[in-house]
């Protein structure tokens, strides 16, 4: 079988590709630049669209003139055009329709603290991909010639799940809280263990019931994706579950302030509940600002929680792919071990030896999180400037609470800030707008001074985020409406039963045991 | 094609025609893809860690 397409689609993908990269260079889409607020992936616009449009218009040349006989050439180089179909589809996405979504949803103002509608939705890349593929085999078919590359995207989200363990560090895990371990530890693994019985007893397939115990035990849509290809999980099964978590995590954001204020909880106790019972990253930072918008306390307990959720990942994602060997080969007379070894996804190995070198420091400070860092050996010329000392020293006197003058005293002594935690209560004093637009301009330039993103970890982020979208749109691809009513309500019901108990009993134990200071 | 992959089903059911790998992959099993990310991981770390100070 020939696998080539003699068709110019390719040839074309790659010459848009290029003219993107050359309008971008040549400045002709400044304006358009501007408007969208990408200036920060410009270097990406004018880069990329060279190396893969490149490679586009020259295999596009073989395919259209060259001579295709059946073979591993023919094989392998006729999967560049759907490849390279997947990957423009991804570009149009990052560069012009996920910013143009934040334009449009900004332009409303914020709808919850300072989170905007399509923080709320989770409406970025990820959904935005999945959307696109379905629309396009939906509504225009997947073209013949662009049928075997698609197939190459769970390659790249298995790639992209392999390098995700690089954005997290033993050394942060152990920093965390006591407390945040242990209710985390106990409501995440509890999630799971109740979604895979759940699945069990309704006779979902081991693959969703996998995928969606992931999701709803630990973060949403990076566990969903890490654990998809670990329980061989269907396209429509992974968009199933994303859906699930973000829909649970609108209806939360909104329910939990007012139930947080009906039971008159602290800061502590909302940012623990809000840490354990919400799904989405994105989506808990909104509900502790919406529960306490003058301030940041909330928000911090909540972050805690949340990354504890997060760093609880690899654990998941190993007993997930144990489990699924498991029930998918156990049969009797059949050997477990030999089973585990001959079936364990190798990737997995991947990113916990990934999640080992990150927690070396090799890629960034050890105790980095997602390669952000706090360091004051700032340079002389990043140190605070006389006036804009006078500017805060000028306003010290709005301020009330003693931590918050204590900190502010340090930052107009030392002209830098001294610790995280100084970092941390000066964020509250912006948040609350208790200090002029000047002032706070200031504070956050001291915040900005210490506070470092590691130039290998933001490259890493980048790929990561390439993969996941080119993975995702490829998925997107493989769901067909057909598809979505054949899978029917069961995971939404599993869904929102687990989600329901784990923000219910978490609620009772935060009332029980967590006091105003962890 | 690894007669135990469920990539199997998904091959009747997507309706597609490969004769080789599966409907969701161009290789042949699934541990083989699971070293190809592996490798190409193993690769952009490489050179990220080279290129980016």
């Amino acid at each position: 079988m020939v696998y080539t397409q003699r068709h110019p689609a390719l040839l074309i993908m790659g010459l848009v590709m290029l003219g993107i990269g050359v309008s971008t260079t040549l400045g002709w889409q400044d304006e358009l630049i501007k408007y969208l607020a990408i200036e920060k992936l410009t270097s990406e616009m004018t880069s990329l669209p060279y190396v893969f449009g490149g490679i586009a218009v020259v295999v596009g040349l073989w395919h259209l003139l060259g001579r295709h006989v059946e073979g591993n050439l023919d094989y392998y180089l006729s999967t560049i055009a759907g490849a390279t179909f997947i990957l423009l589809i991804a570009m149009l996405i990052r560069w012009y329709l996920d910013p143009w979504v934040a334009v449009l949803s900004k332009a409303l103002g914020p709808v919850m603290g300072d989170k905007y509608l399509h923080d709320v939705l989770g409406l970025n890349y990820v959904v935005l991909g999945i959307i696109a593929g379905i629309l396009v085999v939906n509504v225009f078919q997947v073209p013949r010639w662009a049928e075997n590359g698609i197939r190459l995207s769970r390659l790249g989200l298995k790639t992209g799940v392999v390098l995700l363990g690089v954005l997290y560090s033993a050394a942060e895990l152990r920093q965390l809280g006591g407390l945040s371990i242990i209710m985390i530890g106990f409501f995440v693994l509890g999630s799971v263990g109740l979604t895979l019985w759940m699945g069990a007893r309704r006779n979902i397939p081991n693959s969703m019931g996998g995928v969606l115990a992931a999701g709803m035990g630990v973060c949403g849509v990076s566990a969903t994706v890490a654990s998809a290809p670990v329980v061989q999980a269907k396209s429509l099964e992974i968009a199933y579950t994303i859906g699930t978590i973000l829909l649970w995590g609108v209806a939360c954001m909104f329910l939990f302030p007012v139930v947080g204020h009906f039971f008159h909880m602290g800061p502590v106790q909302f940012g623990a509940w809000a840490g354990t019972g919400i799904l989405n990253s994105a989506q808990v930072a909104g509900a502790a600002l919406a529960f306490q918008p003058n301030g940041i306390e909330t928000l911090k307990v909540a972050e805690i929680f949340n990354i504890t959720r997060v760093l609880i990942l690899p654990i998941i994602v190993l007993w997930l792919a144990v489990w699924y060997v498991k029930r998918e080969e156990d049969a009797p007379g059949v050997n477990v071990g030999r089973v585990v070894i001959e079936k364990f996804p190798v990737f997995v190995l991947g990113f916990l030896l990934m999640f080992a070198l990150s927690s070396t420091g090799i890629f960034a400070p050890a105790q980095h999180y997602q390669g952000a860092y706090f360091d004051n050996n700032v340079k002389p010329e990043k140190l605070l400037k006389p006036e804009a000392v006078a500017t805060l020293q000028a306003e010290v006197g709005k301020v009330q609470r003693d931590d918050q003058r204590a900190a502010l005293g340090r930052l107009i002594d030392n002209r830098k800030l001294m610790s995280p935690d100084d970092d941390d209560v000066l964020r509250g004093v912006v948040n609350a707008k208790l200090l002029s637009k000047d002032a706070n301009g200031v504070l956050k330039e001291a915040h900005k001074a210490v506070r470092h993103t590691a130039k290998k970890i933001a490259a890493f982020r980048d790929w990561i985020t390439w993969l996941f979208a080119f993975g995702l749109v490829g998925l997107g691809m493989q769901i067909t409406i057909a598809s979505i009513r054949q899978a029917g309500g069961e995971p939404l019901v599993i869904g929102g039963v687990v989600g329901t108990l784990k923000a219910v009993l978490s609620l009772i134990v935060v009332l029980l045991f967590v006091h105003e200071t962890i | 094609m690894d007669q135990r992959s469920q990539d199997i089903d998904l091959q009747q059911e997507a309706g597609a025609k490969f004769h080789r790998g599966s409907a969701l992959s161009i290789f042949k099993n699934d541990r083989r893809e699971d070293w190809m990310a592996l490798l190409c991981a193993m690769a952009i770390v490489i050179g990220v860690y080279f290129t980016v100070s």
